[in-house]
């Protein structure tokens, strides 16, 4: 045991933060410098935009009143107590939000899980493979909007139709996904874990899992927007409520501001939970970037 | 362990196409306890395959693999394997690395604990301990892949080109520090390498491979002083000998091509 080949093993390597990943770090007012000059910047389009819709609603250049600016159907929110629909009817404009975030939600939480079991499963068993597989690929390419009307025949109008759409939505790409996945772990992280005396069992779960979720879950986020588009399609077509809903509501009301408010709901509830699935990607399944080639 | 002997072992791989490649042909040695012996070749000369029969990863062909005089068929405790690299997991700690195998075989989780500190201590990473591999240096990384070894007691370790990623002077680093551990440790190393120098640096025994198909065309009993560099006196004659055995499968590849 030599001390100084071990300290200058430590400093031949590569300088290494004490604090773990640097994304977690933080170096204080700079930082948050940074941070406010970014969000400006992502900001001011929206700004200019909606400045010039008012500008163009106070001046009159719309001939149309169909298309009120923010100052409009805000306000036209407020005034019903965040409440949309008839008197008896009327539902809070939150209870919509989360109907539909859950109804997307429920569908990509049992389409994920539910594609990696099958794809685990076409991956281990070759007769499972053969009868399964090609049902798997048959059924992948159609489009999640495509399933609502059997999703209504089947569930009727509720919530079942809604997360029937989005799992079949995302349930066969995924599971596609998952058996591609599995072939692309890296030969030699098995071969070291064999080597290392783990089991066919130890490996599918200790190895092989962990190494294809992250991928998995990419695909689940880029198959989000379809996901979330059936939901929406889904409520206007027929379900009671929910985002698509007050759209339509809007529509058959002839209340533009009920449109444009409904419009902006599906809006920021669809970037909120990409931005939860970007962050379930980032902080609990970040070792994606080591595996991928 | 007191010994590994190979008789008449040879592989040939079957792509689904129905061609057959050979990979190894009739390969005969014998390794003694405690020896460090580097199998030196060029790419494509079975090496890596050797490795992995004798590990019990692959299946041979024909032939046989001895461990102290019982067939090796399948992967063995006391047998461990040192790749190149990506062989860490991503999403394991550095403890969770090392503690794998222990894990796997079952080992109560005092006990381990217990193990993956003696090692992490003593290649100095037990500040690194709660890391992750991406968080880490090449250098840091292969101690990581030294440690999960060590952490078995192994008698045998096979190491295909453990260093062949890292810079020139985190390898001579890392050279060192593997023949500090392999005395210490009093294990028995298999070296794969296409690198002369560090056959010549590390070894009690260079076995030369030929390319495709791997026959063991030279053996050379390295007899030098411990510790070594290349410019320990008697250095160089290896070199040469050595330089001019790969030259010519080197030729002979260019020809056959």
């Amino acid at each position: 045991m030599t001390p100084p080949v071990n300290t200058a093993v430590e400093a031949g390597s590569a300088p290494l933060p004490e604090a773990p990943p640097p994304r977690l770090s933080s170096s204080g007012g700079g930082r948050w410098r940074g941070l406010a000059a970014t969000v400006a910047i992502s900001i001011l389009p929206w700004i200019v935009a909606v400045a010039l819709w008012e500008l163009a609603w106070s001046q009159k250049w719309m001939t149309t009143s169909l298309f009120p600016p923010p100052s409009v159907f805000l306000a036209y929110v407020i005034e019903n107590d965040f409440r949309v629909g008839f008197a008896r009817d009327a539902m809070p404009i939150p209870v919509a939000i989360v109907a539909s975030a859950y109804r997307v939600l429920a569908g990509l939480a049992l389409g994920f899980v539910g594609a990696i079991a099958t794809g685990i499963l076409i991956s281990l068993s070759r007769t499972a493979s053969l009868i399964i597989f090609p049902f798997v690929r048959g059924l992948a390419p159609i489009a999640p909007i495509a399933w609502i009307p059997l999703g209504i025949v089947l569930f009727g109008i509720g919530n079942g139709t809604a997360v029937f759409v989005v799992f079949t939505g995302i349930y066969f790409i995924l599971t596609i996904n998952t058996v591609v996945a599995v072939q692309a772990v890296d030969k030699r992280m098995i071969k070291t874990a064999r080597s290392f005396g783990a089991s066919p069992r130890q490996i599918w779960a200790w190895v092989i899992f962990p190494a294809v979720l992250p991928q998995v879950f990419t695909m689940l986020r880029l198959n989000f927007f379809a996901a979330w588009m059936a939901v929406l399609a889904a409520e206007m077509v027929g379900l009671k409520n929910g985002l698509g809903m007050i759209i339509m509501l809007g529509r058959e009301m002839f209340n533009p501001n009920l449109i444009l408010v409904g419009l902006l709901m599906v809006g920021i509830t669809g970037y909120l939970v990409d931005a939860f699935l970007v962050f379930v990607q980032r902080r609990v399944l970040w070792w994606q970037s080591e595996n991928v080639k | 362990m007191k010994s590994l002997v190979c008789r008449g072992v040879s592989k040939v791989w079957q792509s689904s196409h129905g061609l057959e490649t050979e990979a190894l042909r009739r390969i005969d040695l014998t390794i003694a306890s405690g020896e460090f012996v580097a199998i030196l070749g060029p790419s494509g000369s079975g090496k890596s395959t050797l490795l992995e029969l004798i590990a019990g990863l692959e299946e041979r062909t024909t032939g046989q693999v001895l461990l102290d005089g019982v067939a090796v068929t399948e992967p063995i405790p006391n047998v461990v394997m040192v790749f190149q690299e990506h062989s860490l997991f991503p999403w394991l700690t550095v403890a969770d690395n090392v503690a794998f195998g222990l894990k796997m075989k079952g080992v109560p989780a005092a006990e381990r604990a217990a193990r993956v500190k003696a090692v992490l201590d003593r290649v100095r990473l037990t500040k690194f301990a709660k890391h992750y591999p991406h968080q880490l240096s090449g250098g840091m990384k292969q101690r990581v892949a030294l440690a999960r070894a060590l952490v078995e007691s192994p008698d045998l370790i096979l190491m295909d080109e453990p260093f062949a990623a890292l810079d020139f002077q985190t390898r001579v680093l890392m050279q060192r520090f593997l023949l500090d551990v392999w005395q210490e440790f009093k294990a028995t190393i298999v070296f794969v390498t296409h690198h002369i120098d560090e056959a010549v640096l590390l070894a009690d025994r260079v076995l030369v491979m030929s390319a495709s198909p791997g026959r063991i065309i030279d053996e050379v009993t390295v007899d030098l002083p411990r510790p070594r560099s290349a410019t320990t006196p008697g250095f160089n004659e290896y070199r040469v000998r050595l330089t001019e055995q790969l030259e010519k499968q080197v030729s002979s590849i260019d020809e056959a091509a």
